[in-house]
């Protein structure tokens, strides 16, 4: 548990306070758990029940894992973790030449959220509402653009397929990602961290 | 005094917060029955938490002082570490709700505290039986009433045998009837084993019967503390705390303060009846 000393400040003080000890919230080991187990799950469900139109369907999962990584801000060791596994669960459902590569565009979608999420932070725009949909379409972007390219190189697809006519497909998708992490963000905030901060007191 | 809790110069506030609780001071005696009154956002809540270890080292903030429960700091403990001995049922039980049935929910804190099955068994029966749901335990979370819901969570609670329950608004979702009846309870439950509870409660009508201390929280500092006989009226000199106060209390500060005379803390309107009438008060009203 990390601790230390700050000073209280003049304005808080209507008669002399001691100094007040910082601590910070030793809650996150558990709960992130929670949170990514809880949204793979939604986006595996979304993923197996949602029609796919005109040819573009969105991912879910790439979204679900974006609100997690913009939630719960993790360090990079455990986003890549985080990737690993909804790579994992793309494969038994993906009808793709090779669904092995799901496994390598998840690692570096969830990499990509997650550098960027670190960005804005040190930017200060942590909080800056259009984040969760920077970063969804980000995700989706950089791991639409790998399983893609891994799809060129299996299939033997010349790289003008890939450029005009794959990548095109995934901005469109990772347009729709990026809506659907910036709309769900907040709602999934408010549900998981309802019981915190001074709102309750 | 033997106290149970006991708040030193206690200053806390959130992350992005200003200070929620200054300079708390209390004890808390044990076998006691508190109730924790204060106007909303006074720092009830947040006090409770305090109390349970959840504040700081849960939620994470800034704070000066030292929490002692059973005469140990709640410093650097775990919640879990502390839930043997504090019991806390939130204002919203339903989110402290995990299971799927009723004999698992009450078995779920008991296992992850180690109790072997056996023991964990018998003591899940005895909860259940203790809170008015015997023979429940196959019952499904859904198959119970909102109140049957609430009752479960307090058997949560009691299967560990806290020492201390601290319950947070227990009746703000319910019906006078279930009200009432939630707090016969935990009065049979703290004349049997002699339970220490810490209570927020804004309708303390409810309460009339059990409680032995009052905690008047205003603005995050403790306003008034002690024996309610002692502090009642010193609550009643307080416009914004008053109205907090049981009608019947208002009654008897305000005809101690018309009357000069000094009246018993009433527990009921018959105990207030019955001393008015021994008085002389009424002769000559007609029914």
């Amino acid at each position: 548990m990390e601790e230390k000393i700050i000073a209280a400040t003049a304005e808080e003080q209507q008669k002399p306070m001691p100094a007040l000890t910082h601590v910070e919230a030793n809650q996150e080991g558990y709960r992130w758990v929670a949170i990514t187990a809880m949204l793979f799950a939604i986006g595996i469900i979304l993923h197996t029940v949602s029609p796919n139109v005109g040819g573009v369907t969105p991912n879910w999962t790439i979204a679900m894992y974006a609100i997690v990584i913009n939630l719960t801000r993790p360090p990079l060791t455990r986003a890549i973790g985080i990737g690993f596994i909804a790579g994992l669960t793309l494969v038994p459902s993906s009808k793709s030449a090779f669904p092995l590569g799901n496994i390598a565009s998840e690692l570096c979608g969830a990499t990509t959220c997650c550098l960027l999420v670190k960005a804005f932070v040190a930017c200060h725009m942590g909080n800056w509402r259009l984040v969760p949909f920077i970063t969804g379409f980000a995700a989706t972007f950089a791991s639409g653009s790998v399983f893609t390219f891994i799809l060129k190189l299996v299939l033997g697809l010349p790289l003008r397929v890939w450029i005009f006519a794959m990548l095109p497909v995934v901005a469109v998708v990772g347009v729709l990602n990026g809506l659907i992490t910036f709309g769900l963000f907040k709602p999934v905030k408010k549900l998981f961290y309802a019981q915190e901060g001074g709102e309750d007191k | 005094m033997n106290s149970v809790v006991s708040v030193t110069d206690f200053y806390f506030k959130y992350l992005r917060s200003d200070l929620v609780l200054k300079d708390i001071n209390l004890e808390i005696e044990k076998g006691s029955f508190t109730v924790i009154i204060g106007p909303s956002g006074a720092g009830k809540t947040t006090l409770c938490k305090s109390i349970t270890g959840i504040i700081p080292y849960y939620t994470g903030g800034d704070y000066a002082g030292d929490v002692k429960v059973l005469g140990e700091t709640t410093k650097g403990k775990k919640v879990s570490d502390l839930a043997m001995k504090v019991g806390l049922m939130l204002e919203d039980y339903e989110s402290q709700l995990v299971s799927l049935t009723a004999g698992e929910e009450v078995a779920f804190s008991l296992q992850n505290h180690g109790f072997p099955p056996e023991e964990a068994e018998e003591r899940t029966r005895k909860a259940l039986e203790d809170v008015g749901l015997p023979g429940r335990e196959s019952y499904q979370l859904d198959e119970l009433s909102g109140g049957q819901r609430q009752r479960l969570a307090l058997a949560s609670l009691l299967a560990v045998h806290p020492e201390v329950i601290v319950l947070d608004e227990p009746v703000s979702a319910m019906d006078p009837d279930g009200g009432e009846s939630l707090y016969k309870l935990l009065g049979k439950i703290r004349e049997e084993y002699g339970t220490t509870f810490i209570v927020v409660e804004h309708r303390v009508e409810f309460v009339l019967p059990f409680v032995t201390d009052l905690i008047a929280i205003k603005n995050g500092e403790v306003a008034a503390q002690g024996k309610c006989e002692d502090v009642v009226s010193c609550i009643y000199e307080d416009a914004e705390l008053r109205p907090l106060l049981p009608d019947l209390w208002q009654i008897k500060c305000n005809m101690e303060e018309k009357t000069q005379q000094k009246f018993a803390l009433w527990r009921s309107e018959d105990e207030a009846v019955k001393e008015l009438k021994a008085r002389g008060f009424g002769k000559g009203v007609r029914a």
